[in-house]
């Protein structure tokens, strides 16, 4: 496992470079945020996408506070944050950056980046997702998006490319799902810590060499002896996001603690791996519907949270979790709501629930407190074992 | 028998001598009901209001009147829901003509109020004392740490201390903020299961300087929210809203929009200034809060209150000296009364606030005629349904025509769309037109993060500058 790790680490981090040269070639680079974003679609036009959600330092944050609130999340502030550091290696030469509009941290930040006149474009996801003309003005708003790159980088977006895309990305999916059914054994071969990261590289990696990649780990996990004690509490982590290089949270609590997160209920970041895209009819239509009416509705979608607990406690059977970690950007004030909900509900269950709230601080001296409350949590979880 | 502080405070608050007989024991009922002791109205009656508002003014006092009629009339929702009224709320900022034109159609069966925004209002402009609710909210769940909105917090701990009802609906608006709507899900997930809700939501997705209000396909979405809504509640309530009752209700509110331009018209071209800009404020909410005793006493008190002003101008009388420096805001935080008299006592007046001014395009005449596209044209007219570079230019307009020698931004910190473009369209502002802009962090609704201790230093040195500008220019 740690081979392809290392594998999909390397081509990961020369991403970047590689963009760099395929602008040298005339290759058009197009930045997005999010799952609403259809990469397939990039790709089928022959340009380059690559994923913006990096976060898990603190300094980014506080760099776009000359121009926006504090009390913005500190993943929305990163997007602005590392470009305004000179930090980000990517932004300066994107010819486009896609974002989907789904609250006011993303719009607000991206105002931000219209007036830092970086290119834009942006993707409407109307939160009353029970409607059916909010549906079609997402539909519409991906139509608009498919014309915008059409012209960008004059190459139509055929059904045939884009279907071999939509493919690569059923490939990376399906070998996501068995992957991850492997945390639902006793013991599992590996962690989120490890499960996150292969999320991540399989967005920032070529999709084919991704989904070969992730194929040929299954193989090798599938019947991998566990890398925890056989009692270890099982975590399921929910929240926003887990993004690019916030790390330590899982890695503390798996390597550190003993524990192990086996599942997870997170709106970015993250591949909606659960859900097989269709490859016949109306590709961007099956893709719209995947991802607005089929998949889990992210927390900010209304009415979201019932529906999306009914999935976190199917989620808590399938793979026998013992406590929930809320994992929570500071000031995200949407999922803070929700987690007050899941409080009551969770309680209802007797399921324990530890809040963490992340500024993205993980200095010595927030690591001691943020160290205290991981253990106790885990502590009461094995007490109840 | 001597008069006790209620009706000293009736008084103060300009109702007729025949009239206090009669509203007493309901306004000791419901001072009672939203947790206002005696001694909290002895202290707005002797205390906070003659400090804080402009009551030289008869047309003031009423205004105060109006509000209060209006908290009297919430406390009654109970009383009206049991006599089979369909109660109807709603969240601001929200497009109020169809509150309006249910009252025309439904009369005394249909109730409506904004219940947070009129509490939030009403107790802290007038009795500081929105805390309790503010702190009720904070512990059960809504957290004090997130920078959660003041009248979300109120409308959930109004719900849950039971001194509101369930509505029959209530239309949760989400064309600008996430958690004013979210908060109707909260409720009803956590405590509420009668808690029911109709959701309106569009996306922020205009490009920077794209003008809202000309994309037909913008407009179109508005205009099926709009309609969806009223689809929506006409299903609930069974309340049937006509063409002809949306156009009376428009006319109103049109009218009611002309007074208050002319107030502001005359406010900033005075000098010196007659009235601060936390009275225009007051004027200006009911254009977004609907009053289920509808506009007839704010009307009376705002052309009263013009009619005084215009005397006052004539007299050459003003809440601050002649040639005092003027100040626009962003909006002139009106449940915090303070910060306009600390400005005043610096001899600086808060005059126009642009988030609820009407943009010069929001006084032309409309392209659609059609009334939900129309009305969606409209809400996309006004700066606060804008990109944030289009609302900047709206900005830019109204200082052209406001003059004034400085712009307040900031106050909106608790809202992650009015609060989080501020900076940004601030040196917009400030490159295009020359005035200085100063941001300063607060709380539009309450005081209890930025008290007058924390605010004064930045107050008095925003005011020492633009006084010094003023005498250089001199």
């Amino acid at each position: 496992m740690e081979k392809i790790l290392r594998e999909l680490d390397e081509a990961a981090k020369k991403r970047p470079v590689q963009l760099k040269e395929a602008k040298k070639q005339g290759k058009k680079v197009i930045q997005y945020t999010g799952n609403f974003i259809p990469a397939e679609m990039i790709y089928a036009a022959g340009a380059e996408p690559y994923l913006m959600c990096r976060g898990g330092e603190p300094e980014p944050p506080e760099a776009v506070l000359e121009y926006m609130l504090r009390f913005m999340n500190p993943l929305a502030r990163s997007m602005a944050g590392y470009h305004l550091m000179g930090l980000d290696p990517v932004t300066p030469i994107s010819d486009l950056i896609v974002t989907q509009q789904t609250d006011c941290h993303v719009g607000r930040v991206t105002e931000l980046l219209e007036f830092l006149k970086l290119p834009v474009h942006k993707v409407g996801v109307p939160p009353d997702w029970k409607k059916e003309f909010t549906f079609e003005y997402y539909y519409k708003s991906l139509n608009k998006l498919k014309r915008r790159i059409e012209e960008l980088t004059g190459n139509e977006i055929a059904g045939e490319n884009f279907k071999k895309y939509i493919g690569y990305t059923n490939r990376i999916n399906r070998a996501l799902r068995k992957i991850d059914a492997l945390r639902k054994k006793d013991n599992p071969p590996l962690g989120e810590y490890e499960f996150i990261r292969l999320n991540h590289y399989s967005f920032l990696c070529e999709p084919q060499f991704a989904a070969e990649k992730l194929e040929e780990l299954y193989e090798k996990l599938r019947d991998a002896p566990g890398k925890f004690l056989s009692d270890a509490p099982r975590i399921l982590i929910a929240g926003r996001a887990l993004a690019i290089g916030d790390y330590i949270v899982p890695k503390l609590i798996e390597e550190e603690y003993g524990a192990v997160i086996v599942t997870e209920m997170l709106d970015e970041g993250i591949r909606p791996f659960k859900w097989e895209l269709e490859t016949e009819g109306d590709l961007l239509r099956n893709y719209a519907e995947t991802m607005y009416l089929k998949k889990t509705p992210p927390n900010i979608f209304q009415p979201a949270w019932e529906e999306r607990f009914a999935f976190m406690k199917e989620l808590i059977r399938d793979y026998r979790v013992d406590g929930v970690l809320w994992y929570q950007l500071c000031f995200d004030e949407i999922y803070d709501m929700e987690c007050t909900c899941l409080t009551k509900w969770l309680g209802e269950m007797d399921l324990p629930l530890l809040k963490l709230e992340t500024s993205y601080e993980y200095s010595r001296e927030a690591m001691g407190p943020l160290k205290t409350r991981i253990e106790s949590f885990l502590d009461s979880i094995k007490g109840r074992k | 028998m001597a008069k006790n502080i209620y009706e000293e405070f009736l008084e103060l608050c300009a109702f007729e001598p025949e009239e206090i007989t009669e509203i007493l024991p309901q306004w000791i009922k419901a001072a009672d009901h939203f947790g206002l002791t005696e001694e909290d109205i002895r202290f707005a009656a002797e205390e906070w209001i003659p400090s804080h508002w402009d009551i030289q003014y008869q047309g003031i006092r009423k205004m105060i009147g109006a509000y209060i009629r209006e908290l009297i009339e919430l406390s009654k929702a109970r009383e009206y829901k049991e006599k089979g009224a369909k109660i109807v709320y709603g969240i601001i900022p929200a497009i109020i003509t169809s509150y309006r034109a249910m009252k025309y159609s439904g009369g005394d069966q249909v109730f409506v109020s904004f219940p947070d925004a009129l509490l939030v209002t009403v107790l802290n402009s007038f009795f500081h004392k929105a805390n309790p609710y503010l702190e009720c909210a904070e512990e059960h769940g809504f957290t004090y740490g997130c920078r959660h909105c003041a009248l979300n917090k109120t409308r959930i701990a109004a719900r849950w201390e039971n001194v509101i009802p369930a509505p029959d609906v209530i239309w949760s608006w989400g064309f600008n903020c996430d958690e004013g709507p979210k908060t109707d899900e909260y409720i009803q997930c956590l405590f509420d299961k009668d808690w029911r809700y109709v959701i309106s939501r569009l996306p922020h997705d205009t490009n920077f300087g794209e003008a809202d209000d000309e994309l037909d396909d913008r407009v179109e979405f508005v205009a099926m929210e709009i309609k969806d809504g009223l689809k929506q509640i006409e299903e609930i309530t069974g309340i049937k809203i006509t063409e002809e009752h949306m156009k009376k209700a428009l006319e109103d509110s049109n009218r009611y929009a002309f007074k208050n331009g002319m107030l502001v018209s005359l406010m900033s071209k005075a000098d010196p200034v007659p009235l601060g800009g936390s009275d225009i404020v007051h004027f200006q909410q009911p254009l977004g809060i609907p009053f289920n005793t509808g506009l007839k006493y704010l009307e009376e008190a705002i052309d009263l209150t013009i009619k005084e002003v215009r005397a006052a101008i004539k007299e050459g009388k003003g809440v601050v000296p002649k040639g005092a420096p003027k100040v626009a805001f962003y909006g002139v935080p009106v449940a915090v009364p303070w910060v306009d008299r600390m400005f005043r006592e610096n001899g600086v007046a808060p005059t126009v606030s642009f988030n609820l001014s009407p943009s010069r395009k929001m006084l032309t005449p409309l392209r659609h005629s059609e009334p939900y596209m129309a009305t969606a044209e409209q809400w996309l007219r006004m700066p606060m349904g804008m990109n944030m570079r289009s609302e900047a230019d709206t900005m830019i307009q109204k200082i052209k025509d406001n003059k004034p020698d400085a712009v307040i931004m900031g106050f909106f910190d608790f809202d992650r769309w009015l609060g989080a473009q501020q900076k940004m369209a601030a040196k917009i502002c400030e490159e295009e037109t020359g005035v200085p802009h100063y941001y300063i962090e607060g709380d539009w609704w309450e005081d209890r993060d930025y008290s007058p201790e924390a605010l004064r230093t930045r107050i008095e040195s925003i005011s020492q500058i633009l006084k010094l500008k003023k005498l250089s220019q001199a």
